[in-house]
């Protein structure tokens, strides 16, 4: 038996895929989260008010997430209603870190794989024409620091916020501020149209090159984001069935009664299934289970993403043009919300602390983020941190399997295989420092 | 390269051939940590133009450290594949920055260093065929020579820009409250602190009047004040100030101790207990006694 070890580059943390070959035919694929910090045993005996504070640091990419989740756990097991304008300007927070998370995926980790460089900051005059070679790094990070400066904005700190309190936000948006930063963003957006546009461009060009979309069998669904248009501020996880049937709906605390979860010997991230079967989260899995987008160009970008792919799309490099679609949607949606006023009620409601068991739902960037937390003295018993990338773990490796199957024959290994696996890993866009908390 | 009449410094070649300097090389080395250090460097775009970026896992496909002017570290020393990765890649920096709380001093892995915590880790997490975590998350300083502290959860863009700079371009206000800008009130004195994270914050008035464990007095400034002007307490993310930072960790907790007996009735007992509590572990007096690192401290020439 051999084994191809393949580490991995331009992901969030540590992970490497292992492919198992026997007589020329795929025995497995792996893919393998190589760090843990144990976040689950860190925080028992932590007060629990001070969580919000201390989860944002399982992850610096996803952190808003976290912050938010924790904050809605605790608002459970208190019994507090945060009011409406607390819930949109969360919802603000959670937008500009799809545009800092989607700006970072789609530019600085997988276009690089399109135009065959390193990285963004190594485009050469031959890998690109003369007018976008200097605009793609700049224009690229200007979009991801329109997200952090949004978290900023509605957040407080920029990577790790702090302004989501238990009853709600700790101060509003003054109009001063929101109109100055809507300009920003409707300035922004033909850039970023642009850039979505140069990128699905190139996407076809490589799906030219390469024959092929990648893993295109069905899957099954999972997302927390609404029915009708997207909010990622959510309360109820939804799966849909792999012929494109809404067939299930249920609240975080319920999870279990639907997804499986396990570890295993080979990763420190463990993976969930649902029915036993292959599931997937993150942007696709969006796409395919809203019905419209809610915003004009986001919409259109649906509207062809539908008419070329079909209902429900299952081609896994789709994730990655999905993700360029909710970047011009987050940029749309947070202008539009930050129209209305965010400064003329309190966005606060008091609360007062007390034992017992709550649960967190945010749609992050990956998928639905659960925080799972029992609260006695005060203190946390048990903290526990349902990761969306671990949804994906199974869908991750039958995709490797595919693209090792397609370039491993009996008599030799095609080399565009190493490519193949970053390019698989890649459209997942998956967070191990969260996968492994 | 070496001649018969020694070695000669490509540079001096260059200068005489007349080829324009080269940017400064530099790699980004990410240990077991959240990388939120390294969203906030690509937030710092300056860079982009001034230096040339050669290794950093995250946004460059290259499999190992060449040589660089500076290298930047962040995250802790979890497992023997941090150590490994750190021994090799100090070898070929003329410059070494530990950036981030956690390659600083442990930063928030040190809620795990505690022996209960310990002990179920070692025995529930390991895997086969994984790299194996070591007993302990520690700082970068125990196994390398760090020519500079970057401290902060995470630094800013700026501070970053100023560590990537050969002497580092930056002089700090001497702590947090310098660049805050909220008013310390005289006659407004709490007699309790607030809750942790209340809500309900006054603008412009000193968290300190609000009854809030704010501990920017003396924390090392430079972040200008990010988390305290929206009205979030610090929790001293950037370590001691200057006149602290050599001392122990009783030297910090007595500053802190007086301010608050100068503007508040808090009792003393009251703030001592809060002081402790983990949310501050993860920052507070880490450079010093209180992480039980044992180090001596850092010379404050060395932070930034």
């Amino acid at each position: 038996m051999t084994t191809l070890t393949f580490p991995l580059s331009r992901i969030e943390g540590h992970a490497r895929v292992e492919i198992e070959v026997r007589d020329g035919k795929v025995v497995s694929t792996r893919f393998q989260a190589m760090e843990k910090r144990g976040f689950t045993l860190m925080v028992q005996g932590v007060p629990a008010e001070q969580m919000p504070v201390i989860v944002p640091r399982i992850c610096g990419v996803c952190s808003t997430a976290h912050h938010v989740a924790s904050v809605k756990a605790l608002e459970n097991a208190y019994g507090v209603q945060p009011p409406k304008l607390a819930d949109d300007l969360r919802e603000i927070l959670l937008l500009g870190q799809i545009i800092q998370n989607q700006a970072t995926s789609l530019f600085v980790f997988t276009m690089p794989d399109r135009l065959g460089v390193d990285s963004i900051f190594h485009i050469t005059p031959e890998e690109a024409d003369a007018t976008t070679q200097f605009s793609i790094a700049r224009g690229a990070l200007k979009l991801r620091q329109l997200g952090t400066d949004l978290i900023s904005l509605a957040g407080g700190q920029f990577i790790h916020p702090v302004k989501a309190v238990v009853g709600g936000m700790s101060s509003g948006i003054d109009s001063a501020r929101a109109e100055g930063f809507r300009q920003r963003l409707l300035d922004a957006l033909p850039a970023a149209c642009d850039l979505v546009e140069f990128y699905w461009e190139i996407s076809l060009r490589m799906k030219e090159r390469i024959g092929s979309w990648g893993d295109d069998q069905p899957a099954y669904y999972i997302t927390s984001t609404e029915r009708d248009t997207p909010r990622y501020n959510s309360d109820i996880i939804r799966v849909m069935t792999p012929e494109g049937e809404c067939c299930r709906e249920f609240s975080a605390g319920e999870f279990r009664n639907f997804l499986t979860f396990e570890e295993t010997d080979y990763s420190y991230a463990g993976r969930t299934s649902y029915e036993g079967g292959v599931m997937r989260a993150n942007s696709l899995a969006r796409a395919n289970m809203t019905r419209t987008m809610g915003t004009k160009l986001a919409g259109d970008f649906l509207r062809r993403l539908r008419a070329e792919f079909g209902h429900p799309a299952h081609p896994i490099l789709l994730f990655d043009l999905c993700r360029g679609m909710e970047l011009v949607y987050a940029i749309e949606r947070s202008a539009a919300l930050l129209e209305e006023p965010l400064d003329k009620e309190d966005p606060h409601v008091a609360y007062t602390p007390k034992d017992g068991e709550g649960w967190g739902l945010v749609e992050a960037p990956r998928g639905p983020l659960i925080h799972h937390y029992v609260i006695e003295n005060g203190a946390i018993a048990l903290g526990e941190f349902i990761i969306p990338t671990v949804h994906n773990m199974l869908a991750i490796e039958r995709a490797l399997r595919v693209a090792a199957e397609r370039y491993i024959t009996a008599d030799s290994v095609n080399l565009e295989l190493e490519r193949a696996v970053g390019r698989v890993v890649r459209a997942f866009d998956p967070c191990i420092a969260c996968a492994t908390h | 390269m070496y001649t018969k009449s020694g070695f000669r410094h490509p540079n001096k070649i260059e200068e005489y051939l007349m080829i324009p300097k080269t940017p400064p090389k530099f790699a980004v080395l990410q240990l077991s940590g959240c990388a939120g250090c390294e969203v906030s460097l690509l937030n710092a775009n300056e860079w982009v133009e001034q230096f040339d970026l050669v290794y950093m896992p995250l946004v460059v496909s290259a499999y190992d450290v060449p040589d660089v002017d500076v290298l930047l570290i962040s995250g802790g020393v979890r497992s023997d594949e941090d150590l490994h990765s750190l021994r090799h890649a100090v070898k070929h920096a003329k410059k070494v920055v530990a950036v981030g709380t956690c390659a600083l001093s442990g930063g928030v892995a040190n809620l795990g260093n505690r022996d209960e915590v310990r002990e179920m880790f070692m025995s529930q997490t390991q895997r086969r065929d994984l790299p194996r975590l070591l007993p302990k998350s520690q700082p970068v300083d125990d196994f390398a020579e760090v020519n500079l502290y970057l401290p902060g959860c995470p630094p800013t863009p700026e501070l970053f820009m100023a560590a990537l700079l050969e002497p580092p371009d930056f002089s700090a206000s001497m702590n947090v409250c310098q660049e805050c800008g909220r008013k310390k009130l005289k006659d407004m004195k709490p007699k309790h602190l607030t809750g942790f994270q209340r809500g309900e914050v006054q603008p412009d008035i000193c968290l300190i009047n609000q009854g809030y464990l704010c501990v920017g007095s003396s924390t090392r400034g430079g972040c200008r004040a990010l988390c305290t002007r929206p009205g979030h307490p610090c929790v001293g993310c950037r370590g001691p100030s200057d006149i602290l930072i050599e001392k122990d960790s009783q030297a910090w907790l007595t500053s802190i101790l007086r301010v608050f007996d100068v503007m508040t009735e808090i009792p003393q007992d009251e703030l001592r207990e809060a002081l402790v509590s983990p949310q501050l572990a993860l920052f507070l007096f880490q450079f010093a006694d209180y992480a039980g690192l044992g180090k001596p401290p850092r010379p404050k020439e060395k932070v930034l």
